[in-house]
């Protein structure tokens, strides 16, 4: 007799599988999966004390100003320094008058442990000594799990591959309001610097005001 | 009683391989992803084909338990070749030797089922196959963003052209099977 229900079943399950594997066929990537997993935006931006290039400590949400944050390590081989460059071509084309009066960006390094204060301050000056408004920063008497935790909860996947140095990690960049939440993500090996230059920009004049990501 | 030994000397080789492949060589088979995708999946699922091989009497007859099998064979490939799957696979070596036994099973079933299904299925499971094959070496090679986080884009693209060279080899492999068959009807 064919029984019809058991290839059934068995496409049922499999389906199943597949789609919490991939958070209902949502997240594909490593990347992307973290993303999804630490929610849906407008939500909070996780607190922690950073330490910019001048040693002075700060908080995100003190700020109170739009900020655009992403992640970075300094000994990355290449795509941290290309997401570097076109944050310098998206800083130079907003308006002097928005940044550092309603815009900031924060580059954050996860790598405390090979990047300090005074790599951190000559890697900036690489990008102009007129970069006001543009911090480079690090985790400011963070434990190594609190601090991975914290970039788990804004969704950034990051993974120190053994022996080798390099740090796998996420290039996303997130645009966090002055009420200390994230309202955008940009993912820049999808979206050109144009395109998130307008959508931060529409953002600073109070067009749009939730994320559609 | 010489085919028992011929059989039992075959399973202690496929076991020895496997070991072989999931624990002293994993480092070296997860270090890119040609490796990885391309000699270790592979090779764990021919060892599965092997196997069987040494067990001829393990056949599926029943086509509903057949298609049932191959719905999970092709599950299995579709989820390892997902890249979080890769990525995972590659940061926790006991994930990937999951991923072993998995395709090991899957090439034992898929001998097992193919040996005694009908014309029709065969040509459809190796169709979808060389399609699946096909479409994930074309999104690899085009994609120029990475994928897993483990590798690098080089390696991605090479893996690409390398599954579009083997989606081809299998389309034919497929047409092939076709032919035979019609020719035998």
């Amino acid at each position: 007799m064919k029984k019809i229900w058991v290839p059934l079943v068995a496409l049922l399950l499999c389906i199943l599988v597949l789609s919490k594997w991939t958070d209902s066929f949502r997240a594909f990537t490593i990347f992307s999966y973290t993303l999804q997993q630490a929610g849906t935006t407008p939500r909070d931006f996780p607190d922690i004390p950073l330490v910019d290039q001048d040693g002075k400590v700060f908080h995100i949400k003190d700020k109170h100003k739009y900020v655009l944050v992403n992640f970075v390590y300094l000994n990355c081989p290449s795509v941290c320094h290309k997401v570097n460059n076109r944050l310098e071509k998206i800083y130079h084309s907003i308006s002097p008058e928005e940044v550092p009066s309603q815009l900031e960006f924060v580059t954050v390094s996860f790598d405390p442990k090979n990047d300090d204060i005074q790599r951190i301050k000559k890697y900036r000056s690489f990008f102009g000594t007129n970069i006001n408004g543009w911090s480079f920063a690090l985790p400011y008497q963070t434990g190594q799990n609190e601090f991975a935790q914290y970039l788990h909860q804004i969704g950034v996947w990051a993974y120190p591959a053994p022996g080798s140095g390099i740090i796998n990690h996420s290039i996303y960049i997130f645009l966090v309001s002055p009420e200390n939440k994230i309202i955008r993500i940009f993912d820049p090996a999808r979206e050109d610097n144009l395109t998130i230059t307008e959508k931060t920009q529409s953002c600073l004049n109070g067009r749009l005001t939730s994320s559609l990501y | 009683m010489f085919k028992w030994k011929i059989n039992l000397i075959a399973v202690l080789i496929v076991s020895l391989l496997f070991y072989l492949l999931s624990y002293p060589l994993n480092d070296w088979l997860s270090l890119t992803m040609p490796r990885h995708q391309l000699l270790q999946l592979p090779a764990m699922f021919l060892l599965g084909i092997i196997l069987n091989a040494c067990c001829p009497n393990f056949e599926v007859k029943n086509i509903s338990y057949g298609i049932a099998g191959l719905i999970f064979i092709m599950a299995s490939l579709i989820f390892w070749m997902l890249p979080r799957s890769v990525d995972e696979s590659v940061i926790h070596p006991n994930f990937n030797r999951t991923m072993h036994f998995n395709m090991l099973v899957a090439g034992f079933l898929t001998i097992a089922i193919l040996r005694n299904t009908i014309f029709e299925i065969k040509i459809v499971f190796l169709g979808m196959v060389s399609a699946m094959l096909l479409a994930t070496g074309v999104a690899l090679r085009v994609f120029d963003m990475l994928l897993c986080s483990s590798f690098t884009i080089d390696q991605q693209k090479e893996t690409g052209l390398y599954f579009i060279l083997i989606a081809v080899g299998s389309f034919t492999g497929t047409l092939l099977v076709l032919f035979k068959s019609l020719n035998h009807k």
